[in-house]
């Protein structure tokens, strides 16, 4: 089994970084008044793994025996009726799921899931829990529709339904969603709670692992535990006897990325331009969400830019991100920022060198 | 060109100040001035005095011609100072633009500059001194100032080009259009309005509007920039100086495009063909000598002509032309403006004819079926006006038309004797056809053949057009064919025979002309069949008339006629080359598109017709690749927007696609002097940005059906993108074709689709393995990477048999199948990255796969397969019969024992079943009935639908042979459950 999933605190007790917030979350759920949760912070800082844990908390070890399903929906609207499809994760307490995998039509998922849910209320009521709980992943992703509906139900149903929506970015959630669940801040984890779990599972694992390597990987993985958890086991599996310069294999299509990045500095051309739409497409392909190429592409290239134009570009890959979401073609709006990137660089060049 | 300038120049001067003017007169010999002035205003009162005068004007134009060398030796800047203000030093720059515009009318627009200039100086300067002569004419020309400058400019203007009529077509236009312009700009009134003045009425004034549509021409000609060297001036010449010369354009030339020396070639009357043959005169071509055509050519011994040549050739005509355009004055001048409008069309047309086809020939009658027009048929069109009346002048097809002639001719000796003597023996004639069948593509003249031909023969013809008069036609031949005899057409038929039996020698014999018979059919799908009826019981010959011979519809007809199909006619059959190409070989459409032209001009040049009939071109079906290419063409410029969001919205999904893909590969040539293609990519960028701007209204359109932006979506996403980067087509990967290629979008955007779906499935297994309950997002970007060097390279290190065990091991943790192997693998390819699976020797692999499929016999039930995945919905048969095996199995709790660590699993599988009180019993009714557990699932589920249906029986897992374990784990999750 991965590392990852290995050491995975289960329970709220065992948490190894945010212990704080996990004694908050103990105390809210022994009360038995739950509201609604939204957890939102960077990937790799633990939300998933605090959702399960409070999960677990409220419901007991049943929580755990999640079932995998293939909900199908018909929703009629008006006219026509439309089929959504989702995949489902589901005990008999709570229903998880990821709304934004249904395009646009998420709004309907959302509406449709929560009455569902409103309808058949769990029927042992031996149990603690009158209410069941639905976990949203990727709330930030939802339409602008669909948080609206989702405000709605939210309040009608929050008798027999908790919410547990968790997203990367709270700015991406309306307000009306926000004001009515408590928001729950979850930071990326510093390097060395980072290290202090990498050391926890050397242990664990009967591992030789050098303090300085250690804190190497921390750094590389950029506050996600993740990701640092998932390279130190790769480099494991490369080669064991750690040694303290031993490379940190980068992820595959970060490594893409950045031999984007390096050629887009090399020359600005049509050709070039050309070259680059090719490699971007090969990362759509390899599904690489558009924005996160956009994202690492511009960290790639700030790395190497100059600091007067580092203002300029990254305002430019903001603006282009924002034409990304608004539009449907990702490949358009990721091939304008290089072309503009190209054309303002080599401005630049021009400028400075003649 | 000088005009411009000297306009602009004057219209700031001249207005405010007049001293300027005072001034230039005092430089400028006075007199000569005045004298040719007068003279001209003159004319420009009364043509018919100005005809007379004839001698006099050549004297003008010799004068003109003395000052034009003059200013041709200081052209560049101070062309004007001889006869008018100081040269504006800001317009050199524009001048330089100009040039080629100014040289195509070398001629005309030294002496139609000088002219005005100097008419205008004695309007407004002099003509108040010396004009008296002409007391009229002064009164007009004050009055006008009083009033304002424009009225009299343009009204000098018009008079003008009436005197200007009197020379050469060529001269007259640009006389027209350069006072037009000089009228523009001096009086500031638009060119449409002083249009509008000349034109009205007289010829001279249409022949103005001529002028002005070149006017138009020559700003395309400005426009135009060669992607090469672009440099050269196009020079101007007489209108007709390649007249009658063939060229053949070979390799690439020097500074122009091959459309663009096609273009010169044609205006100046030559022709141009594709291959090298005795009657070429030139093989027009700069630096790859070589090659069949130039092979060809010196084996013919034709002449070599370099770009430069054809400039010189078409420049020095210039002067050698002007002799003969002042000979042909008189010619033209036989066919001054009568007041009726009537006889002038005629000529209008044969103007046509010579300018175009052989300018510079005296006006022979090209099309002569137009000559002997009375003008008392005015009121029709021209296709009906015009319609041959003698098979002889019906353009092309004369084979056709001779077998059309011959078969009718026949048809009386054949069917008519032989229906004489007695039916039988028409059956036996096989050779001959009753009926005949023609087909082509509209306009080409099938139905002016055949009444033509039939009235040569002495035939009546009854025409039957079907497409009109379908429903009756048919009616009638169905009651006819019904037994009734009151069908019209039946009664022809038949009737003819009864004629013929009394009366045959004097009865006027009649053919039966059935018009747009594919269109018949269409309503009434018994028509062609009762069609076919009658010509067998036909008595007088059936001509029948359709587009598509090979239509399904007419395919029992066809054997039952002689077939002949015209061809199109070819370019030099309807004379008008570029008007040929335009209508697409279609002589009626030809004919309509000339008749709406003389409305507005009385000269028809190849220029004009150029330009109208490119927004008026018959609507073709056009590809979105066709409609990319005229997009990005280099002279795109000059297409009017409308026609640009028409070609662009020939197909609004692909075209800016297909724009998308290939905008990088142009070489916009608004940036052709951009040395480190700077201005390129920023072009490229605005291109690229305005492409997002497409998509994101394509996202309103189709997201929220705002249906009203659809203009504005093609405008972003194909016109300006089209608009910036026009240009020469390049090829930036070797070996590319330079063409432009599809747009990748569609393809790699399925290929995305199914790769997402790949990923989800194994997004699915691995969340039932119950493992891992991260996003898919994560899982890609995170996880992968690690799964990947999980599962590989144990294969790469470890001893073969140890790998194998290592992976299954993992990969069952995980709930990986072999193909979530493979989309992993796929997923984790990268273009230039080497693949995951290098290394790996093939024969481990297939143990992997062997040891996969063995363990799969003895693995555990996964929850993975639990899952109904889109596109694998119904269960197959195996699994339903996996399903009641295990009633067989003996011992579920042992199994169970074993296979805890898949409790959850099971658990989840069974968790439907948690209600009920005993996993086991349940378990048998659960064998007994399928339908019963369906039904008990989808109660357990409430809600969750037909899926839930699906799930149950898909759930049962992989094969039979592995069914056993698969039930005991799940008998034993329940057990588990329970003990819980």
């Amino acid at each position: 089994m991965l590392w990852v999933d290995k050491y995975r605190p289960k329970t709220l007790d065992k948490v190894l970084v945010h212990q704080d917030i996990a004694e908050n979350l103990k105390k809210l759920v022994t009360e038995q008044d739950c509201p609604h949760l939204l957890f939102y912070g960077p990937s790799g800082s633990g939300k998933k793994t605090l959702i399960m844990a409070v999960l677990r908390q409220m419901f007991g070890a049943s929580a755990d025996k999640v079932k995998v399903e293939n909900k199908n929906w018909k929703i009629d609207a008006g006219t026509r009726t439309i089929d959504v499809e989702l995949t489902t994760l589901s005990s008999t307490h709570h229903v998880e799921l990821n709304p934004s995998n249904a395009g646009f039509q998420d709004r309907y998922v959302v509406q449709e899931i929560i009455k569902e849910m409103a309808k058949n209320r769990p029927i042992d009521t031996k149990g603690k829990k009158g209410f069941k709980v639905l976990v949203l992943n990727e709330v930030d992703k939802l339409s602008r529709e669909a948080q609206h509906s989702l405000r709605r139900t939210m309040e009608k149903y929050s008798a027999s339904c908790r919410l547990i929506l968790c997203c990367n970015s709270s700015s991406k959630v309306t307000e009306a969603v926000r004001s009515r669940c408590l928001n729950m801040r979850i930071n990326a984890p510093t390097e060395e709670e980072i290290v202090k779990v990498l050391e926890f599972i050397g242990k664990k694992e009967g591992l030789q692992l050098p303090p300085e390597f250690a804190s190497r990987i921390a750094q590389q993985s950029n506050r996600s535990l993740r990701r640092a958890i998932l390279s130190f086991e790769t480099c494991r599996v490369q080669q064991y006897p750690f040694t303290n310069n031993q490379a940190i294999p980068p992820m595959d299509w970060e490594e893409y990325v950045s031999e984007i990045a390096s050629s887009i500095l090399k020359e600005q051309s049509p050709k070039r331009l050309f070259e680059v739409r090719g490699k971007l497409y090969e990362l759509l392909v390899n599904c690489i969400p558009p924005d996160i190429i956009l994202k690492r592409l511009l960290y790639e290239l700030l790395k190497k830019l100059d600091s007067e134009l580092k203002h300029e570009i990254s305002h430019w890959a903001a603006y282009y991100e924002h034409r990304l979401r608004l539009g449907q073609k990702a490949i358009f709006h990721l091939e304008a920022f290089v072309a503009k990137f190209m054309s303002i660089y080599k401005g630049f060049l021009i400028e400075t060198f003649g | 060109m000088k005009q411009h300038e000297k306009g602009t120049g004057n219209g700031n001067a001249s207005k405010p100040a007049k001293p300027s003017e005072a001034e230039k007169s005092t430089v400028i010999p006075q007199p000569e001035k005045s004298v040719q002035g007068s003279q001209e205003s003159s004319g420009r009162r009364k043509t018919s005095k100005y005809f007379s005068k004839d001698k006099q004007n050549v004297k003008d134009e010799m004068e003109v011609e003395g000052f034009s060398a003059k200013r041709k030796a200081q052209r560049g800047g101070s062309g004007d100072l001889d006869s008018d203000v100081k040269p504006p030093p800001g317009k050199k720059v524009h001048k330089v633009e100009d040039d080629d515009d100014d040289e195509d009318f070398v001629t005309p627009s030294r002496r139609g500059s000088v002219d005005t200039a100097r008419s205008k100086k004695l309007k407004s300067g002099v003509g108040k001194s010396v004009a008296q002569k002409l007391i009229d004419e002064s009164d007009e020309d004050d009055a006008g100032k009083a009033k304002s400058n424009l009225k009299s400019a343009g009204r000098g203007r018009g008079g003008k080009s009436a005197s200007a009529t009197l020379t050469t077509t060529t001269d007259m236009d640009v006389d027209g259009s350069d006072e037009e312009d000089v009228d523009a700009e001096d009086a500031k009134s638009t060119k449409s309005g002083g249009r509008g003045r000349g034109g009205r009425g007289t010829p001279a004034g249409g022949r103005g509007r001529g002028g002005g549509g070149r006017g138009g021409f020559m700003n395309f000609g400005e426009r135009k920039d060669p992607p090469h060297k672009g440099e050269k001036e196009v020079p101007e010449g007489a209108s007709d100086c390649l007249a009658g010369l063939t060229f053949v354009i070979s390799g690439t030339l020097d500074s122009l495009e091959r459309e663009e020396a096609e273009d010169l070639i044609k205006r100046y009357g030559g022709r141009i063909t594709g291959s090298v043959s005795k009657k070429t005169n030139y093989l027009l071509c700069d630096e790859d000598i070589g090659g069949r055509k130039s092979a060809k050519a010196k084996e013919l011994g034709t002449k070599f002509l370099t770009e430069d040549g054809l400039f010189d050739m078409i420049r020095t005509s210039n002067k050698s032309k002007k002799s003969i355009q002042e000979s042909k004055k008189p010619l033209d001048k036989v066919t001054p403006s009568p007041p009726k409008k009537s006889p002038h069309k005629p000529e209008t047309k044969k103007q046509v004819a010579t300018s175009v086809v052989a300018k510079g020939l005296p006006p022979v009658a090209a099309l002569p079926k137009r000559k002997d027009q009375p003008t008392a048929q005015l009121g029709l069109p021209w296709t009906e006006k015009y319609r041959p009346k003698v098979p002889n002048d019906i353009v092309g097809n004369q084979s056709v038309v001779k077998q059309l002639h011959d078969w009718l001719s026949d048809w009386n000796k054949q069917f008519l004797n032989t229906g004489q003597k007695g039916k039988g023996k028409k059956q036996n004639d096989s050779g001959a056809k009753k009926a005949l069948l023609l087909s082509g593509t509209p306009g080409i003249g099938k139905t002016t053949s055949a009444k033509l031909v039939s009235q040569m023969l002495g035939f009546n013809t009854i025409e039957v057009n079907a497409s009109d008069s379908r429903g009756k036609a048919d009616a009638k031949i169905e009651k006819g064919i019904g037994g009734s005899t009151s069908n019209s057409i039946k009664e022809l038929v038949s009737n003819e025979s009864l004629s013929l039996n009394m009366e045959r020698s004097q009865h006027p014999k009649t053919v039966l002309i059935m018009d747009e018979v594919d269109g018949m059919s269409a309503g009434d799908r018994g028509g062609v069949a009762d069609l076919i009826a009658s010509i067998k019981i036909s008595k007088i010959p059936i001509i029948c008339i359709c587009n598509d011979r090979y239509s399904q519809k007419l395919k029992s007809l066809v054997n039952y006629c002689l077939l002949l199909s015209f061809r199109k006619p070819t370019k030099q059959q309807i004379a008008l080359e570029e008007l040929a190409e335009r209508v697409n070989g279609d002589m009626r459409m030809a004919l309509n598109q000339l008749q709406y032209m003389s409305l507005s001009m009385s000269v028809i040049k190849f220029d004009d017709i150029k330009q109208r009939l490119q927004s008026s071109s018959k609507d073709e079906d056009i590809s979105p690749f066709t409609a990319v290419d005229k997009l990005f063409n280099y002279n795109a410029g000059k297409l009017r927007m409308d026609e640009r969001i028409d070609l662009s919205m020939s197909d609004p999904d692909l075209v800016p696609l297909i724009i998308q893909e290939n905008y990088i590969n142009y070489r916009p040539s608004s940036a052709a002097k951009d040395d480190n293609g700077m201005k390129r990519m920023s072009l490229l960028a605005r291109a690229a940005e305005s492409i997002g701007d497409g998509d994101i209204i394509n996202v309103q359109i189709r997201r929220y059906r705002q249906w009203q932006l659809s203009q504005i979506g093609s405008l972003a996403s194909s016109i300006v993108p089209a608009a910036l980067l026009r240009g020469q087509r390049e090829t930036l990967e070797q070996g590319e074709r330079n063409f432009n290629r599809f747009g990748g979008w569609l393809g790699k955007n399925s290929t995305l689709g199914k790769n997402y779906r790949l990923l989800e499935d194994l997004h699915v297994h691995l969340l039932a393995s119950g493992e891992f309950n991260l996003g898919r997002t994560t899982l890609r970007l995170d996880n992968l990477t690690l799964m990947l060097k999980q599962l590989t390279n144990p294969l790469r290190v470890l001893p073969k048999d140890e790998a194998v065990e290592k992976v299954v091991e993992f990969m069952d943790l995980y709930s990986i199948s072999m193909e979530d192997f493979d989309t992993i693998v796929e997923i984790s390819k990268f273009k230039g990255h080497p693949n995951p699976l290098d290394g790996i020797q093939p024969a481990v692999k297939a143990a992997l796969t062997r040891a996969y499929n063995k363990g799969s016999s003895s693995r555990v039930i996964r929850t993975a397969d639990l899952i109904t995945l889109p596109g694998m919905k119904k269960a197959p048969k195996k699994r339903v019969a996996a399903m009641l095996e295990p009633i067989t199995d003996p011992s579920p709790e042992e199994n169970g024992e074993e296979f805890s660590v898949n409790e959850e699993e099971n658990m989840s599988d069974t968790e439907d079943l948690e209600d009920s009180a005993d996993a086991e019993k349940k378990l048998q009714t659960d064998l007994e009935s399928l339908n019963s557990k369906g039904i008990r699932v989808e109660m357990d589920l409430k809600g969750s639908g037909s899926s839930s249906g699906k799930r149950a029986p898909s759930g049962r897992g992989r094969g039979s042979s592995q069914a056993t374990d698969k039930k005991g784990g799940r008998g034993s999750g329940s057990a588990s459950r329970k003990k819980k």
